[in-house]
């Protein structure tokens, strides 16, 4: 938990517990944040199952669509 | 390398992107109809956009809309199972899959009286 100093209406200053912001989870190659990819810190997390975790694609929580496409057309162009 | 019927794709996009798919049909300038097929590559028959498809230099003789067996027959002629090393669906799983096909054709009749029925009433 995170401390943060609030002041209260009565212009008295206390110390509140506030829970850390979690990030955006962001794509491996590009950087840029992933779709469908819930906002939760690591325990929430904990709870969800497989699938909502992640993307049903091949390197689907972990790279953004169009790097995927890229890594695929490379492959294809591979076997040519 | 145009995309035509019979020819072998990649799909790069999807659920099924990296996987092999042969295009039946040209619907229109955008989209095609392609199948893997499911037993062998995992792709099942639908429509697909033509900018999700990456064409490969195979050429399969498939004439338009083919059944899956014929395109597996093509596929062999082709000995592509081998270059592309997939494996080829066993007989049983064949037939299974052919009495998959019939129950949905039995089911769509069944519902088609059903809303015959609604109708009458």
């Amino acid at each position: 938990m995170k401390r943060v100093k609030v002041k209260l209406p009565s212009k008295r200053m206390v110390i509140r517990e506030r829970k850390k912001k979690p990030k955006i989870q962001k794509c491996a190659i590009c950087k840029k944040p992933l779709h469908g990819i819930p906002k939760l810190r690591a325990t929430e997390l904990k709870k969800l199952a497989k699938s909502e975790k992640r993307v049903e694609r091949p390197y689907g929580g972990y790279l953004c669509s169009k790097c995927v496409r890229e890594i695929m057309r490379e492959r294809a162009r591979k076997i040519a | 390398m145009p995309i035509e019927v019979g020819r072998v794709c990649l799909k790069i996009a999807g659920r099924e992107a990296g996987r092999y798919c042969v295009v039946l049909k040209k619907i229109d300038d955008n989209f095609v109809l392609i199948t893997g097929p499911k037993l062998l590559t995992g792709v099942r028959r639908k429509k697909c956009n033509i900018q999700h498809l990456e064409p490969l230099p195979f050429v399969i003789e498939v004439k338009e809309e083919a059944s899956d067996e014929e395109v597996i027959a093509a596929y062999e002629k082709a000995n592509l199972i081998r270059k592309l090393n997939l494996k080829k669906p066993s007989a049983a799983q064949l037939k299974a899959e052919k009495e998959k096909v019939k129950e949905k054709e039995v089911e769509k009749k069944t519902e088609k009286k059903k809303e015959g029925r609604k109708k009458k009433k």
